[in-house]
């Protein structure tokens, strides 16, 4: 591991004094550690060893931020990140809700929940060690926000290693919604690796959507870590459309009696890409509820690989929780590897999964056919089908509106197919 | 079920947990290379057999025991194990007449008996005390038909062309730590060879007993079924009630040619430990099936409600074009009992089919997890898997874990897996007692039928005796 | 219209039809009867061009073109439509958006306009209302969670927005009360017209009662074993099938 890489990143942060000791720390964690490796259990299916044989380097202090995207396209408050770094200065849009880390860093509920919800893993610590901004979200006790709020973390820069970090406390009976797009703006080798911390307190209600649209050459690494207070609800659409190598975690830990979790994936694995979700859900409270719905479509050269992992801990009486996984195999050099667990400590519980791989179904293929679609407008339709089952959450007619087309220009993109809008 | 109920604890004694008084011949404890000679010399082996042990010896050494299973238990100390012991009497027994009567008292009370005039009808079995196999019926009924069914040391000495052309073909020495220390050490077990186009006549069975103290039992099963031919085969263990624990690690190689079928059937039933979680078996086995020929169809059915701690995955290779496997699995945990256990089926040929039916029970403390790899590899054109994975889950202390492993390289495979986790409800309890049972009958019924899939699968005779078994091993589960 | 001559099919190398001779014409309505397991819906099958079949003798010629040359959507486009069996659930695909894609392909393939959103809406509300259906129908994924009788009506909704010259109803009334056999009967009936043909598969002569047929055809062990007028049906309900065996030779053929 070429550690100097990680030890120069840190000596160019300027960090605020009461975090510089909490960085030394996580990055000599970090060191001790290395990267994770394919001999560990849950890295089975996805090695980093790509990152150790391309040229990576910490962002420059100063970004170019020559390329900024159209704020106005997104249909929220926007928080732009470029290369790290707060971009496109006054062009932002925000409010007082949102805001940065840099900016807000400074306290409570950063100096309460910051890299303690993450826990502390490879690249967690990494992260924790190097983060040079990011967005934060407080929403206080009651508030309901109607508009979404975009964290758009984009990358530009050829070679750049990032860091990006987020923070969302949600207090008790406040809602919000978050969406947080990873783009990429350079057909260049990047890494994103990005940590994002989300607390619900009581009653919270938190829509989270992520959205990664890495660049064709991109690693994107990150774990979204949860906390559920009591009576919370979480209810996320996570989105993989783009970058080279990816592999997301989410850890959510369900703390609160009657707390519920909703989560949505959807992955499109074509060209050469290797997508890698791992979900973890642990249910320790009673009369908590998770469903779980994961639809990957990989095409060409590429693996999808899906990882749901649902625990019921000691006395997390009458869980409820569902899984369901699905994985279509589009061409002969393609695979799907799927791995839907549960593991459970108790008796009264209600779980199940169910998962299945394969070709989209000719029957289905026929009968679309006999209504006079043509062969591959058939195909077309049932895979925007299918990736429909797990975009249950797009109700919102803006939020679809901003998505949908990002969705099926890249089911597009693969063989060269043209879909409907 | 009410809490309380459940928690109501019967203690049933274990039922095969008797010592047999006999005079024992044994290796010293402890393992190195010298023990594996002597033991291959009291064997009269040939030099390829000594070679091979040997060489699994030299390559266990290098291999750590493996730690993911979900299974724990105090570091085994492998110095500690005698890895030979025999009733002292001569030679094998040529006869059933020459068989030292202790013996056939033993086996008799386990409900196997070995004279041929009582014996189960249908039936041939090979008994194994320890490390030896101490009597095969039937041999010379179905010696007529071609049929070997014989100890696995006899087979080595009779039929050695056989042995070398097979012997590791699936589960090579250097598979996994338990099976490598298995070649090296593997004392005895049974051979079966159906020759081409054979359909044999009666069930095969082996009926495993460990009965010395700090013995390892380590013994290999090698089936061939030729072109053609059909065996039905199963086995049966029990141990003597202890309070250390004994290891078991035994090895199992199934190979079917072309058209050919295999059915293996195990109860398992080693001593479980007290109600407290002390002694027990360790049940560290690999067993693992071949489809080596085009239709082939290799079925594994196994009941496993003994040891404390199993860890096994039956398992098929399903090389030839259109053919099957299947596993069909009930494991009980109480107590303290942990089980890891699944299987794999790893599709290769074209239209390959496989099935997995497991059922999980866990009550009192028990650990259940089924972990299963289901792999489509590039060629396996129109495969097909169905997997289907149930726990049934007893009491708040209880753990039951599902963790399938899905892989898939060919786009016209099609693999589903479901899983389901259910408990004995209140009201399901309630309406059976309202109908006149008693809560136990109102349990083993939904037991049973939770367990039904799989039961169908076992010779009638074993079916039975396997509902019995759950029934006695929930005793204490329930009120 | 439609002319089939000595049709032969086998499925995975099991002969089903065994020379099948019919002819249906512009404005005529045929039903096809039978007992289960005859091949009617191999026929039907068959004629929207699912694969799986071997047509190994025989030829089907549609509206002067050789049917088996037509992959299954071009059969579509030239006007033939099946009210299938068994009508297939697909998830994540809303009824209205499959209807307006299929009609939309269709309408694109006979250099006809597409129709747009609103248009569509309108159209196919006021065939829902004269099916008695709910718009919410037009929102949930294809047949997903539809009853029995749901999705037969969902076939004989698709068969009303898509206008095909030829449509063939294999057991369309299998499933529903009383009701809604009138109510699809009207669907049916509101389509009849002198360029169109309909081709009934049943097993019941009431929905011949609502829906009143030129020919009645028996289909036998794959073969059409009897053909005749409306009083066919009649006398089929009467006597069952087994007065035909006097003279037929399909029951040496049943296994
Ligand atoms: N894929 C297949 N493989 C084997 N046999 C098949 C297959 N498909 C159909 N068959 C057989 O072909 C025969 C005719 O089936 P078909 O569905 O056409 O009958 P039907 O007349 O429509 O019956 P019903 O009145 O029950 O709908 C049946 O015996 C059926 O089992
Ligand atoms: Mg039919």
């Amino acid at each position: 591991m070429n550690a100097s890489l990680y030890t120069d990143a840190l000596s160019h942060i300027a960090a605020p004094p009461w975090l510089t000791e909490a960085r030394h720390e996580a990055l000599d964690r970090f060191l001790a550690a290395g990267l994770p490796d394919s001999r560990q259990e849950a890295w089975k299916y996805t090695s980093l060893d790509r990152l150790g044989q391309v040229t990576l380097r910490p962002p420059e202090a100063e970004s170019s931020q020559a390329v900024c995207p159209d704020v106005t396209a997104y249909p929220g408050h926007v928080l732009l990140f470029q290369d790290g770094q707060l971009a496109c200065h006054g062009t932002y849009l925000s409010n007082q809700f949102a805001g940065t880390l840099r900016h807000w860093g400074d306290t409570r509920s950063v100096h309460e929940h910051l890299g303690r919800i993450a826990g502390s893993s490879a690249l967690a610590d990494l992260n924790l060690a190097l983060w040079q901004d990011g967005a934060r979200v407080y929403v206080p006790a009651g508030e309901r926000l109607g508009m979404p709020i975009f964290a758009v973390y984009g990358a530009a820069t050829a070679e750049a290693m990032l860091h990006p970090r987020t923070l969302a406390v949600v207090e008790s009976g406040a809602e919000a919604v978050l969406v947080e797009h990873y783009l990429g703006q350079t057909d260049q080798t990047y890494w994103q690796n990005a940590v994002s911390e989300i607390v619900l307190a009581e009653g919270a209600r938190l829509t989270h959507i992520v959205v990664v649209e890495e660049g064709p050459a991109a690693s994107h690494t990150s774990l979204t870590a949860l906390r559920l207070g009591r009576n919370s609800e979480y209810r996320a659409l996570h989105i993989g459309l783009g970058g080279l190598l990816t592999r997301r975690d989410l850890l959510a830990a369900l703390d609160g009696a009657d707390a519920g979790i909703r989560i949505d994936a959807f992955d499109l694995a074509d060209g050469r890409r290797h997508t890698d979700l791992h979900l973890r859900v642990s249910h320790r409270a009673p009369r908590s509820q998770s469903r779980i719905t994961y639809r990957g479509l990989a095409d060409d050269r590429a693996r999808a690989i899906f990882d749901g992992h649902v625990v019921v801990e000691h006395g997390a009486h009458q869980t409820d929780a569902r899984q369901d996984c699905k994985g279509l195999l589009l061409s002969r050099q393609a695979e799907i590897d799927a791995m839907p667990r549960l593991e459970i400590y108790a008796d009264d519980v209600k779980c199940s999964h169910g998962a299945s791989v394969g070709q989209p179904d000719p029957d289905a293929l026929f009968y679309l056919r006999s209504r006079g679609l043509d062969a591959a407008a058939a195909r077309r339709l049932l895979l925007e089908g299918f990736a429909n089952e797990a975009l249950g959450l797009l109700d919102d007619a803006h939020l679809r509106d901003w998505l949908m087309p990002r969705l099926l220009a890249a089911l597009s993109r693969r063989s060269g197919e043209e879909v409907r809008s | 079920m009410g809490n309380n109920d459940l928690q109501r604890h019967i203690d049933t004694p274990y039922r095969w947990g008797f010592v047999t008084e006999i005079e024992q011949e044994t290796i010293p404890m402890g393992l190195d290379e010298g023990v594996i000679r002597r033991l291959s010399a009291r064997k009269d082996e040939p030099d390829f057999m000594l070679d091979w042990r040997l060489e699994a010896y030299r390559h266990w050494l290098t291999m750590q025991e493996p730690d993911w299973a979900t299974v724990s238990y105090p570091a085994i100390d492998y110095q500690a194990i005698h890895y030979f012991s025999a009733p002292k009497a001569g030679n094998q027994p040529r006869s059933l007449a020459e068989v030292d009567p202790k013996l056939l008292a033993t086996y008799e009370k386990l409900g196997i008996p070995l004279n041929e005039r009582e014996a189960l009808a249908g039936v041939a079995v090979d008994a194994v005390f320890d490390s030896v196999s101490v009597a095969t019926t039937f041999k010379d009924k179905l010696e007529a038909l071609g049929i070997i069914f014989c100890p696995f040391s006899e087979a080595v000495r009779r039929h050695p062309d056989l042995v070398r052309l097979y012997l590791g073909s699936v589960v090579p020495h250097t598979d996994n730590f338990f099976a490598a220390l298995n070649a090296a050490v593997f004392s005895d077990g049974t051979f079966v060879y159906v020759p081409k186009g054979v359909h044999c006549p009666m069930e095969l069975s082996t009926y495993f007993r460990i009965n010395a103290r700090d013995t390892g039992q380590f013994e290999r099963t090698l089936i061939i079924a030729d072109e053609g031919s059909y065996v039905s085969y199963l086995e049966g263990c029990t141990a003597p009630q202890r309070d250390e624990n004994q290891l078991h690690a035994a090895v199992v190689e199934l190979i079917a040619l072309k058209d050919a079928r295999i059915k293996y059937a195990t109860v398992q039933n080693w001593y479980p430990g007290d109600a407290e979680g002390r002694g027990g078996i360790y049940n560290f086995v690999t067993k693992r099936g071949d489809c080596r020929g085009d239709h082939s169809h290799i079925s594994w059915t196994q009941v496993e409600t003994g040891s404390a701690i199993t860890w096994k995955y039956p398992s098929c290779i399903l090389r030839g074009d259109n053919s099957v496997g299947e596993f069909y699995s009930v494991a009980l945990t109480n107590h303290h009992q942990q089980a890891d256990t699944g299987t794999k089926m790893i599709h290769i040929g074209r239209n390959s089919r496989s099935t997995i039916v497991s059922k999980g029970i866990s009550a009192g403390r028990g650990r259940n997890a089924y972990r299963g790899l289901v792999k489509m590899l590039k060629g396996a054109e129109g495969a097909r898997n169905h997997s289907q994975c149930d726990s049934l889950l007893m009491g708040p202390d209880c753990a039951a874990h599902t963790f399938p492993y899905i892989e898939v390289k060919n786009p016209t495979a099609t693999v589903e897996h479901e899983a389901t986790t259910s408990r004995i409800g209140d009201d399901q309890l309630f309406y059976l007692r309202s109908r006149g049972l008693t809560e136990e009958d109102a349990v083993n019924l939904i037991v049973n039928g939770f367990c039904k899939e799989v039961f169908k699968e076992l010779p009638m005779e074993f079916a039975v005796e396997a509902q019995k078994l759950l029934a006695v091993s929930l005793e204490g589960a329930v009120g | 219209m439609l002319q089939i001559r000595n049709l032969h099919v086998s499925v995975a190398g099991k002969p089903i039809l065994k020379g099948i001779d019919l002819d249906v014409g512009p404005g005529e309505v045929h039903a096809i009867m039978g007992p289960n397991g005859s091949g009617k819906s191999t026929l039907a099958q068959v004629l929207a061009g699912r694969s799986g079949y071997e047509v190994s003798q025989g030829s089907v010629r549609y509206l002067d073109r050789d049917l088996f040359l037509l992959p299954p959507e071009a059969r579509a486009r030239a006007g033939i439509f099946l009210a299938f069996q068994y009508p297939m659930e697909i998830p994540g695909v809303a009824n209205a958006q499959f209807l307006r894609t299929a009609l939309n392909s269709q309408h694109r393939a006979r250099g006809e306009a597409e129709v747009d959103a609103f248009d569509f809406l309108e159209h196919v509300k006021g065939k829902l209302a004269l099916l008695e259906m709910d718009d919410g129908f037009l929102y949930r994924s294809l047949n997903e969670g539809f009853s029995g009788g749901e999705k037969k009506r969902n076939e004989i909704l698709q068969m009303l927005v898509l206008e095909p010259r030829l449509a063939i109803l294999d057991e369309t009334d299998s499933g529903l009360d009383i009701d809604a056999l009138q109510v699809v009967a009207r669907g049916v009936n509101a389509m009849r017209s002198p360029d169109r043909a309909i081709v009934l598969v049943t097993h019941y002569q009431r929905l011949l009662e609502h829906i009143v047929p030129d020919r009645v055809h028996v289909l036998a062990a794959g073969r059409i074993v009897r053909s005749g007028d409306r009083d066919l049906a009649m006398e089929l309900e009467d006597k069952g099938y087994g007065w035909l065996n006097a003279g037929a030779d399909f029951e040496e053929d049943r296994p």
